[in-house]
């Protein structure tokens, strides 16, 4: 028994122990020779006897020397040599009648072969495709001796980079050779006639009629010819026949072949095909945006893993639920289905040696195994339901058993819509006036903004004529007429009752001084009284800010005051070129002192 | 049967009668262990696995034994801890040849011996380390490691390698039964 080769934890958790774990540890061996994908495992009940068995189409160390095992509890119970890779292994029943053993299928190559009781039984390939005329040609001629391998190779290798059909395995091998090994190659294999076959890449099985756990089922091929195959389960006919933009890869069927099915296909182009019983050809795709490492269906939902190390839900019509991010590449994927409980769950292996299991995008449990994880298979095994079979990178098989009392919870935050989206707007009252308004504004909303508008224009109007007066009567502290642009400000220092008023005068031109100004004051002289009340400006240089000062006496003491008007003229003329009018503060002083 | 039954007990011959639980996972031969011990011509031919559990009734030289054979299927384990109350000694029996569940049997051991309606008595256990017969089965010591049966500290308990399709192994497990029974009675 395995001590300590793996452990999981729950999502919450950081570390887990032995007794808070959910799985039993029932078997583990680092060098159980075994690689293969979770595409190439399966589990049931071959002999009848209530002891399930585990199907391994095993890839062979290196995938040298592929093999079809068959093992019972922790030990391999036979083991045959494969003619190819394998590509899928799958077990359904053929026919209705007792003993109801499932038969076993295993896609290799372009053939699927299928075991009764582990015997060989039948063998199904896939029909023969038409060669490419220009290949058989070119064979023809070698088996005349015309062309010399050589030459044979050079142009095959031209087909092979433009021709739209592909060649033949036969020339494809040819074309692996080293140079001393063609002749005696060309020698065996010209007087054969050249043949062409797609090969197997997914195989998944669909119920013929019934929608029972122990119903007849169909197989259903994807093939490298971008066809979906449906084959009858006893016959072994081609029972239906679909096109697809792309390679298959991955394969989810659910419904009957009889009655309604739908099909969904993840390709190699990165996109996932979803057909119907009546099309030949997809009627929803989904595009991801790198390429799918597994698919699996949870209930009605669609899980893809990508390369970009992430899990996406989808719907059987292609729209997005969700996706989650994984912490390492995802190497392999499968189903969880917990019949006790009526759970169903993903479980994504992992190049970092972890196994995750979620419920739609919650977290349910995560395991930690020594080795990267290649393959994963979850059911009834041996006696025992609620196995989990794990095999690694480097050949290791991991036996575990989920506790008959473990329970998956979902972590608390994880699940469900973001916080912010629990979040209360405060949205104001629909009182009775609210909604008064609402109803006016509804029903009158041309007229309201017609009113709106010409009071603004009255507005805009009255503030032009305003300045337009101002300017023509020289009323503000700003001149611009071209010849003395001119700027004034005043301040006014000072407690009282005598004050300093500074005028800071300013020529704004860019380049031309100005001469000959004069400034006077305007002012109640029962209550003020100015030292000069009128004296000339001196030069004004462009650009500076001439300060000029002068003291004003209040002479009342009755707390009034009054504004002084300071206007700048030029000699000679009347109309002033500017005007400011001081509002003069309180005297705080006392006049008399 | 009845009146004889009496006499008997008045006569001091009658048995004590005990109750005994029989558990263990499916499969792992409790119904034929427990139909081998009956008398031959009370012994059914088909064993069919048990569903829920089944009463079953049988003699030694001094105790007349009436078992609930339990079923060990998943969903009926849940099942048992209702009758640890009525139970004055438990056979828990394993398949020896079964290494993958040998953990799932050590977990079911482990939660029966935590239950709070055994966990501070005295009850004798027998364990079967059945199917003994078979090519890929373990040593009954190498079971007795697998269940870390030594850290069984307050309770008597004993294993037997057994048969149960030829019956041997079983006596001896029974006569142990009935010494602990007697001890713990007188
Ligand atoms: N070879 C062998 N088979 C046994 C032994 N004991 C029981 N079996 C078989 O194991 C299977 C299950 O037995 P059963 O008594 O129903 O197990 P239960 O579920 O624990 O009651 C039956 O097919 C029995 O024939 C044994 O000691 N050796
Ligand atoms: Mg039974």
């Amino acid at each position: 028994m395995a001590a300590a080769s793996s452990s999981d934890s729950d999502s919450g958790r950081a570390e887990s122990n032995e007794a808070s774990s959910k799985w039993l540890d029932a078997h583990y061996d680092p060098m159980a020779n075994i690689h293969t994908f979770s595409s190439c495992l399966a589990l049931a009940d071959l002999h009848g006897d209530g002891e399930y068995k585990l199907v391994v189409g095993d890839l062979g160390p290196g995938g040298q020397h592929p093999r079809l095992k068959v093992l019972k509890g922790p030990t391999v119970l036979t083991e045959s040599p494969l003619p190819a890779l394998p590509a899928a292994a799958a077990t359904f029943l053929m026919e209705q009648h007792e003993p109801r053993t499932p038969a076993l299928a295993l896609a290799s190559g372009p053939c699927v072969y299928v075991y009764k009781n582990l015997r060989p039984y039948f063998k199904f390939s896939l029909p023969q495709l038409p060669p490419n005329p220009l290949e058989q040609d070119l064979w023809n001629q070698a088996k005349e001796d015309r062309i010399d391998p050589l030459t044979l190779k050079e142009m095959l290798e031209g087909i092979r980079e433009k021709a739209e059909v592909p060649l033949s395995v036969q020339s494809l091998r040819f074309l692996q050779l080293e140079l001393s090994e063609m002749e005696a190659f060309v020698s065996q294999h010209k007087s054969r006639s050249i043949k062409r076959q797609t090969v197997i890449t997914t195989m998944t099985t669909l119920k013929k009629n019934l929608a029972d756990e122990d119903a007849v089922s169909c197989l259903v091929l994807g093939t490298e010819n971008k066809e979906l195959l449906v084959l009858d389960p006893e016959a072994f006919t081609i029972l239906a026949k679909m096109s697809l933009p792309s390679v298959p890869v991955f394969l989810e069927v659910s419904g009957q072949f009889d009655v309604e099915f739908r099909l969904a296909a993840a390709c190699r182009n990165g996109n996932v095909y979803i057909l119907r019983r009546d099309s030949k050809h997809p009627k929803y795709c989904i595009e991801l945006s790198a390429q799918p490492v597994g698919l699996v269906r949870v209930h009605k939902v669609l899980v893809v893993g990508s390369t970009q190390e992430s899990l996406h839900g989808f719907t059987h019509k292609g729209r997005k639920l969700w996706t989650v991010q994984m912490p390492a590449s995802i190497l392999t994927m499968n189903l969880l289905e917990q019949r006790s409980r009526g759970l169903q769950a993903v479980m994504a292996g992992l190049a970092n040696g972890e196994v995750r299991i979620y419920h739609d995008k919650a977290l349910l449990n995560v395991i930690r195994t020594p080795d990267a994880v290649t393959s994963l298979c979850f059911g009834r095994y041996g006696r025992e339901d609620n196995t989990l079979i794990i095999t690694t990178r480097g050949g290791g098989l991991i036996i575990k058993i989920l506790k008959r009392t473990a329970v998956f919870v979902e972590a608390g935050g994880v699940v469900g819509p973001p916080p912010a989206q629990a979040m209360k707007l405060s949205v104001p009252r629909k009182t009775r006036l609210y909604v008064d308004q609402t109803l006016r504004e509804r029903e009158a909303g041309t007229a309201m903004h017609r009113t709106f508008q010409t009071d603004l224009h009255l507005l805009r109007l009255r503030a032009a004529r305003a300045y337009v007066r101002a300017l023509e009567s020289s009323l503000n502290p700003v001149s611009v007429t071209a010849r003395e642009p001119l700027k004034l400000h005043a301040v006014v220092q000072g407690l009282g009752p005598t004050f300093k008023l500074t005028l800071h005068l300013q020529n704004t031109s860019a380049a031309r001084p100005i001469l000959g100004l004069l400034v006077c004051f305007l002012y109640n002289e029962v209550l003020y009284a100015l030292p000069r009340a009128f004296f000339k400006v001196p030069l004004l240089v462009p650009g500076l800010i001439y300060p000029l000062e002068t003291f004003v006496e209040s002479l009342s003491d009755k707390g009034i005051s009054d504004i002084i008007k300071v206007l700048v003229l030029r000699e000679g003329q009347s109309a002033p070129l500017l005007s400011a009018h001081i509002n003069m503060p309180v005297s705080e002083g006392l006049a008399a002192a | 049967m009845g009146l004889l039954d009496r006499l008997s007990g008045l006569l001091g011959l009658k048995k004590k009668e005990v109750h005994v639980l029989c558990l263990g996972l499916d499969n792992s031969g409790k119904t034929t262990i427990i139909n081998k011990l009956k008398p031959s011509n009370a012994q059914s031919q088909d064993i069919v696995p048990t569903i829920g559990f089944s009463i079953e009734k049988f003699k030694s030289s001094s105790l007349s034994f009436t078992v609930f054979d339990m079923s060990g299927q998943g969903r009926y384990r849940n099942l048992w801890e209702h009758y640890y109350k009525e139970g004055q000694a438990i056979i828990f029996v394993i398949d020896s040849s079964d290494r993958l569940r040998m953990v799932v049997a050590k977990e079911e051991l482990d939660t029966l011996l935590n239950h709070p309606d055994i966990k501070h008595r005295r009850i004798p256990i027998l364990f079967f380390a059945n199917k003994m017969d078979l090519r890929d089965a373990v040593t009954s010591v190498k079971v007795s490691q697998l269940l870390c049966l030594e850290n069984i500290k307050d309770k008597p308990w004993h294993i037997c390698a057994s048969d149960a399709i030829k019956g041997e192994g079983l006596q001896e497990g029974v006569d142990w039964l009935q010494d602990q029974i007697q001890a713990v009675k007188t």
